[in-house]
């Protein structure tokens, strides 16, 4: 375990880092966590009305524990984490204290596994614990005591969508909720403490007790069945706490035991571990406090403790762990205060392997596809299952799979097939595979989110497009070695190499950012291959979303998949087809952009998502995954057509015309759900599409242009409330004439990037910045004016009326809607994984980030502090509020205040959209300090608060 | 142009006289093409030159232009071509990326990577200040000296930092000029001497004149010769700097500072300087271009346009003394000199009248004896 330094140690090294007047420093002494066990020394004993014990009883105790119950595990998911609720700073952030500070800012004494402590309410104790300090109240505040109020419960307490989901528990009514808590110190406070063990015991040899949590520190999490956990979930755990309650007291004295029953020896012989043996058979890491621990059955645990003796049955015996079995239990149980005892050891068990519980079907969920050069391979990385699926494209079927990295989502080959590279959206890694073995063999860290991968003709570099930090890391081909990143435009999608292989085309998802109320500017990078830097950059104007590329064989020109988002107008065209239209972008090699559309005036084309184009050059398969179906275009048309246009037409026209299609999409194919990606064989006759959402391919003859098979990648068959909603999400059949799904303004969950006036109360006005769905159901309301209290109502009748005009979600569609929604995946924080110490500019943002002062020394309102409004885990309060970034054409002056976790990747930011970095949120668009008081701060700590933003 | 052999009697007469041996000289640039907005640059003030292979940039109080070498094209970019800012004061190229740093002089910092500007300025983004005088590329870091400190941003990460009083020793924090080299960070400051920070132990390091902040250099060779920094350049383990009251160069041990008064410096007063080695550096001041050639034997040559007549001349000195006077034609477009790069053979000058392309197809480096009957090269240019 890192050794911590003391609390004292890190007040000194904060104080060292601040950066302020002399006078002001001194008066921001950084108090540091201490844990409730110190307060515990204190405020125990009828003396103090028994504070700790009442603590120690509570919910707030066992807060930590709590997240190894079956049910936070599903909380987690509806909150869109898919790591272990004790390992995220989201569930933390409630569950304990001081989930957010780094280690330095915890004494020795602190432990996470402690639950929600004192200090979560009363603050960080280090300065005020001092009885000297504490026995004064105004100079223990001065220290930094916090009286809480209800408001202090609120930042947990407040309604989450997604408690009450999985355990229909009521809101908390606080007032009642603080009856529950009551600790009042008396009128005459006398401070008790914890006792310690009988001095006067015989004399011992032999192992000690070293408590139950040096016991946790190995069995703890899911692969040790939430052991530790288990126990500070029991009874036993507050056996010693039980005594300081009404009851504990009432039953001692029916026993006829005097005075505080916490230090009465008959009492602790059952309520403690190990009292009789005396004060020398414990480690000083040893508290009567934890009540009946570990080592209470299993014996006192100094010898067999080491790990490498526990992993030997023999040893661990040997070094003196007891076998438990009911025997144990009978000295203190049987016939305890009368109540028969059945010794049902199931009360208490704990079991290193958690039951076999039917885990939910994992679907495969099928992305993107590559042929392994020199076979029949068809690898198919699966999103949802984690995993990467052969197939053998003779066979058509299914060969083998290889689990690989977090959100699989695109796969390449060294040019020789010998080795696959596979990126993995949620864990930023690209798998490396020997593919012949069909074994991970290395996995190469990457940029944020990882989404289309490619390795150059030669085999010389491989490049992965980092979709949030939108950059293009370049690796050696043979080394695997970072070269260098290049920059992209705006989340990076997929790529394509130019026949010669000088060339590879990059797509991007979102615009350039563009001045407010512009429209959108797509951008195609173009990289030489030879030198590995950016050539080139081209932009389809008026367009966004590109998402599939591929250059067509004669190496004149690339195509992409597009959307034409009509955002600066209200919603108000669907009739005519015409809010978002969808089409493709001829990339000519001289720069040149040409737009057509896809969509006809009857039946749109939505979501159009990636394209291949036949090795002839005759055809373009391109996917739609809004529609599920596949469009044929007929490329030689289509060239004839943009080459038959004047060059007006080619600007203004044929971008826009939805009667053109006809003229150059020769078929429509129905596939399979959400198509995805398509991949043609090299002899040009057959073409696989994945269907991403009922997890199989679809093949297809390219002579007829038919469906003639299916591979069938082996998910699970049932349709899941969450498969059903993943549906929902991704079809256009809810939209009139399926123009648009949820996932075209949200790709996969995520933002557009756009600014969007969708209510029709007047062209420009109210415009809103999309928003991300990732792990939202706990910020509700939503809307930036927040006025949908549910996601229900925001999915249900709001889309019905602005966005869809059709008939809206039946209650099944809507609840299954919500449900998935709830539970897209909200990837790890970038900047600082959990548990990582902050670097010195975070640090110093931090401060700025939780000030009361002012540079110059003067107290911020409580009010226009950001830690106020912004306050954790998801540093928001739900509430709306007027941050003075009311524009001319805005309604409403009062907005939702926004979450920020994982702010750094969904800019633009504030309610329009209008600043373009995070900085502009103050330098521009915040000149009276109704933002946060900020006009105060220097370049360089502004710059330190940006730092600790993209922490949260 | 001039295209002849050029010997009037008149600049014969102003040799020296002959040396009883053949005279080792440097090797003298007679060959120089000039360019102005007659050929396609979008402002005839030249503030940055920049070789990248086959392109040279080239930054004017009018806009960004790039000269492709193999065509002689000159293609510029003001701000309706999406110049974030039109007085380009600075640039680096990342020679892993290819992408081409700008420091705007009021208009911040901007990236030009496949014909798209990206824009960085005090408003959006984490640079400290837009009057941006110096830029450097070091590793995936960008460097940037401005008026009101130094800012790095780390183009991996996004991360800002902002060096001035509080983390750094700078005194003053007008930073004039930012270079990197070899594993260092070297800051020119107005007032503040050199700074010198060591990417790896991430340590600052300040070289400061001990005579204090006189326009005398009291003690000859103890230190930079003044704290008014106006360029840096560290090549081979060896610093030049040049300040508005002369030149130094310090090789970790011994410092050496060069004055009009005793070298061939052309003026005290310098506004750039790029060395080529321990050897050689080129100084761009308000009265022409000087260049030490031999830094043991102090040779120098100096470049200057004749303003009243349609030429120029290279001196050959050594301490003050002329060796050898060569009429070169036209060779620098004016004698304020703001700046010049290195390429290969070839060195590139921005002058307040437009840039210079000297050609140095015969370029050797040190001294070289040359037969006095044959010229080591030709005098005269186009």
């Amino acid at each position: 375990m890192k050794k911590r330094p003391s609390a004292a140690l890190a007040t000194a090294a904060l104080a060292a880092l601040v950066a302020a007047p002399a006078w002001v420093s001194a008066q921001r002494v950084k108090p540091v966590y201490v844990g409730a066990r110190v307060c515990g020394q204190c405020h125990s004993g009828s003396g103090m009305g028994n504070q700790y014990s009442v603590w120690l009883h509570s919910r707030h105790a066992q807060a930590y524990a709590a997240l190894a119950e079956p049910e936070s595990r599903e909380i987690a998911k509806l909150s869109g984490i898919r790591q272990e609720p004790q390992e995220t700073f989201t569930c933390l952030g409630c569950h304990s204290s001081g989930a957010n500070a780094e280690d330095w800012e915890k004494d020795e004494t602190f432990r996470v596994e402690d639950g929600v402590q004192c200090e979560s309410c009363h603050g960080p104790g280090s300065e005020y614990i001092d009885p000297e300090v504490m026995s004064d109240p105004q100079r223990a505040k001065a220290a930094g005591l916090i009286m809480p109020g209800p408001d202090t419960c609120d930042r947990c307490h407040q309604e989450k969508g997604t408690h009450i989901a999985v355990l229909n528990s009521p809101v908390l009514d606080v007032k009642e909720g603080l009856k529950k808590i009551a600790h009042p110190t008396p009128e005459n406070p006398e401070m008790g403490g914890v006792p310690e063990y009988p001095a006067e015991a015989p004399k011992r040899e032999g192992p000690k007790y070293i408590g139950s949590a040096k016991c946790g520190e190995c069995h703890r999490g899911r692969k040790s069945g939430f052991q530790y956990s288990k126990w500070l979930l029991s009874r036993h755990s507050r056996a010693w706490a039980a005594l300081g309650t009404a009851q504990g007291m009432k039953m001692a004295r029916a026993k006829g035991i005097q005075g505080d029953p916490q230090r009465a020896p008959e009492c602790l012989k059952c309520h403690s571990t190990g009292y009789q043996e005396g004060a020398e058979a414990f480690a000083p890491s040893f508290s009567i406090d934890e009540g009946i621990g570990c080592e209470a059955c299993h014996g006192p645990g100094s010898d067999y403790s080491v790990e490498a003796v526990m992993m030997d049955p023999l040893a661990a015996r040997k070094a003196g762990l007891k076998k438990v079995t009911k025997a144990t239990c009978m000295p203190c149980h049987e016939n305890a205060h009368g109540k028969p005892f059945e010794a049902d050891l199931s009360a208490v068990s704990h079991p290193s392997k958690l039951p076999d519980v039917a885990e939910e079907p994992r679907y495969k969920t099928p992305l993107n596809m590559a042929l392994r050069p020199g076979t029949k391979e068809i690898w198919v990385t699966c999103s949802g299952s984690d995993s990467v699926i052969l197939v053998d494209a003779s066979g058509r079927e299914k060969i083998a799979e290889i689990p690989v990295g977090g959100m699989p989502e695109d796969v390449a080959f060294s040019p020789d097939g010998a080795r696959a590279f596979v990126s993995n959206l949620f864990d930023d890694t690209v798998s490396v595979i020997d593919a012949s073995a069909r074994k991970i063999v290395r996995t190469v860290p990457v940029g944020d989110e990882p989404h289309g991968v490619l390795m150059d003709g030669k085999g010389r570099r491989l490049y992965v497009l980092n979709s949030i930090s939108d950059d293009i890391t370049v690796l050696d081909g043979a080394t695997l070695k970072r070269e260098k990143n290049l920059v992209a435009s705006r989340r990076p999608w997929s790529l394509a190499s130019s026949p010669d292989g000088a060339l590879i085309a990059v797509s991007h998802a979102l615009s350039r950012f563009v001045p407010f109320r512009k429209p959108s500017r797509a951008e195609v990078t173009i990289i030489d291959t030879g030198r590995g830097v950016v050539e080139d950059r081209f932009v389809a104007e008026g367009a966004n979303l590109l998402l599939g590329i591929a250059w067509h064989p004669s190496g004149d020109f690339a195509l992409t998949t597009l959307n034409r988002t009509k955002n600066l107008v209200p919603m108000t065209r669907l009739l005519q087809g015409w809010t978002i239209t969808n089409g493709l972008a001829i990339f000519w090699r001289d720069g040149t952009v040409d737009q057509v559309l896809l969509d006809e005036p009857g039946m749109c084309f939505p979501d159009p998502t990636d394209v291949a184009i036949t090795p002839d050059g005759r055809y373009a398969l391109v996917t739609s995954s809004g529609s599920d179906r596949v469009a044929v275009v007929d490329l030689r048309k289509l060239i004839a057509l943009i080459q038959s246009s004047s060059p007006y037409e080619r600007r203004h026209v044929l971008p826009n015309h939805l009667g053109k299609p006809t003229e150059f999409v020769i078929k429509h194919i129905a596939v399979g759900r959400s198509p995805r990606g398509v991949l043609i064989l090299p002899n040009g006759e057959t073409a696989f599409v994945a269907n991403s959402l009922d997890d199989s391919l679809s093949v297809i003859d390219l002579k007829t242009f038919k469906v003639v098979g299916s591979v069938d990648l082996e998910g699970p068959k049932v349709i899941t409330k969450a498969r059903l909603g993943e549906r929902l999400f991704h079809s256009a059949k809810i939209t009139f004439r399926r123009q648009f799904s949820c996932h075209t303004c949200h790709p996969d969950g995520h933002i557009d990037g756009i600014t969007y006036d969708i209510e029709p109360d007047g062209i420009g006005v109210s415009p809103v910045d999309n928003r991300t769905l990732r792990g939202i159901l706990d910020t509700a309301p939503f809307k930036w004016e927040g006025t949908n209290p549910t996601l229900r109502r925001q999915c249900g009748p709001r889309l019905a009326v602005f966005f869809t005009r059709i008939q809206p979600f039946t209650p099944k569609e809507l609840s299954a809607l919500e449900y998935y929604i709830s539970t897209i995946p909200r990837p790890p924080n970038r900047f600082r994984p959990l548990g990582a110490e902050l670097t010195e500019a975070q640090r110093r943002g931090k401060e700025i980030f939780e000030r009361k002062y002012t540079n110059d020394g003067r107290l911020i309102p409580e009010g226009n502090r950001c830690i106020t409004c912004h306050y954790p885990p998801y540093y928001t309060d739900r509430r709306r509020h007027n941050v003075g970034t009311q524009f001319q054409f805005d309604r409403e002056s009062d907005f939702d205040t926004p979450h920020l976790n994982n702010i750094y990747d969904s800019a633009p930011y504030l309610h329009n959209g209008i600043a373009h970095s995070l900085e502009e949120i103050w330098t521009v668009y915040n000149p009276y300090d109704k933002h946060g008081v900020t006009n105060d701060m220097t370049k360089d700590q502004l710059n330190d608060l940006i730092e600790y933003l993209k922490t949260l | 142009m001039l295209a002849k052999l050029v010997w009037p009697a008149a600049v014969a007469g102003c040799l020296l006289a002959a040396p009883a041996r053949p005279e080792a000289l440097p090797y003298v640039y007679t060959h120089w093409k000039q360019f102005t907005v007659k050929d396609g640059l979008p402002n005839d003030h030249i503030f940055a030159v920049k070789v990248d292979g086959p392109r040279v940039w080239i930054g004017t109080e009018g806009g960004l232009a790039m000269l492709d070498k193999r065509t002689g094209r000159i293609r510029s970019w003001t701000e309706k071509d999406g110049l974030p800012w039109k007085v380009v004061s600075a640039i680096d190229v990342d020679p892993k990326t290819g992408d081409v740093w700008l420091g705007l002089f009021g208009g911040g910092l901007a990236r030009f990577s496949g014909g798209r500007f990206d824009h960085w300025h005090q408003l959006n983004s984490g640079l400290v200040n837009d009057v941006v005088y110096g830029v450097a590329v070091e590793h995936e870091n960008i460097w940037a000296a401005t008026t009101a400190g130094a800012s790095r941003y780390n183009t991996v990460t996004g991360e800002w930092t902002i060096f001035t009083e509080k983390n750094a020793p700078m005194e003053e924090i007008w930073n004039y000029t930012v270079t990197y080299n070899d594993g260092k960070v070297y800051l020119g400051v107005w007032g503040s001497g050199v700074l010198e920070y060591d990417v790896k132990r991430e340590r600052w390091k300040d070289y400061l004149d001990p005579d204090g902040e006189m326009e005398i250099d009291l003690y000859r060779d103890d230190g930079v010769v003044h704290v008014i920094t106006t360029g840096v350049s560290y090549v081979d383990g060896i610093l030049w700097t040049g300040s508005y009251f002369g030149g130094s160069r310090y090789d970790g041990r011994n410092w050496r500072g060069y004055f009009n008064k005793d070298s061939g410096l052309p003026s005290d007063f310098i506004n750039f300087v790029k060395a080529r080695s321990a050897n050689e550096a080129w100084y761009c001041t308000d009265k022409g271009l000087g260049v030490i050639t031999d830094f043991k034997t102090n040779t120098w040559v100096v470049y200057t346009r004749d303003p009243e007549k349609h030429t120029g001349k290279a001196v050959v000195m050594r301490d003050r003394d002329v060796l050898k006077t060569i009429d070169t034609g036209i060779n620098i477009p004016h004698n304020y000199v703001l700046c010049a790069d290195l390429d290969g053979n070839d060195v590139w000058v921005g002058t307040s009248k437009g840039l210079a392309w000297g050609i140095g197809d015969a370029y050797y480096a040190g001294l070289r004896e040359q037969p006095e009957s044959e010229p080591q090269q030709r005098a005269g240019g186009e």
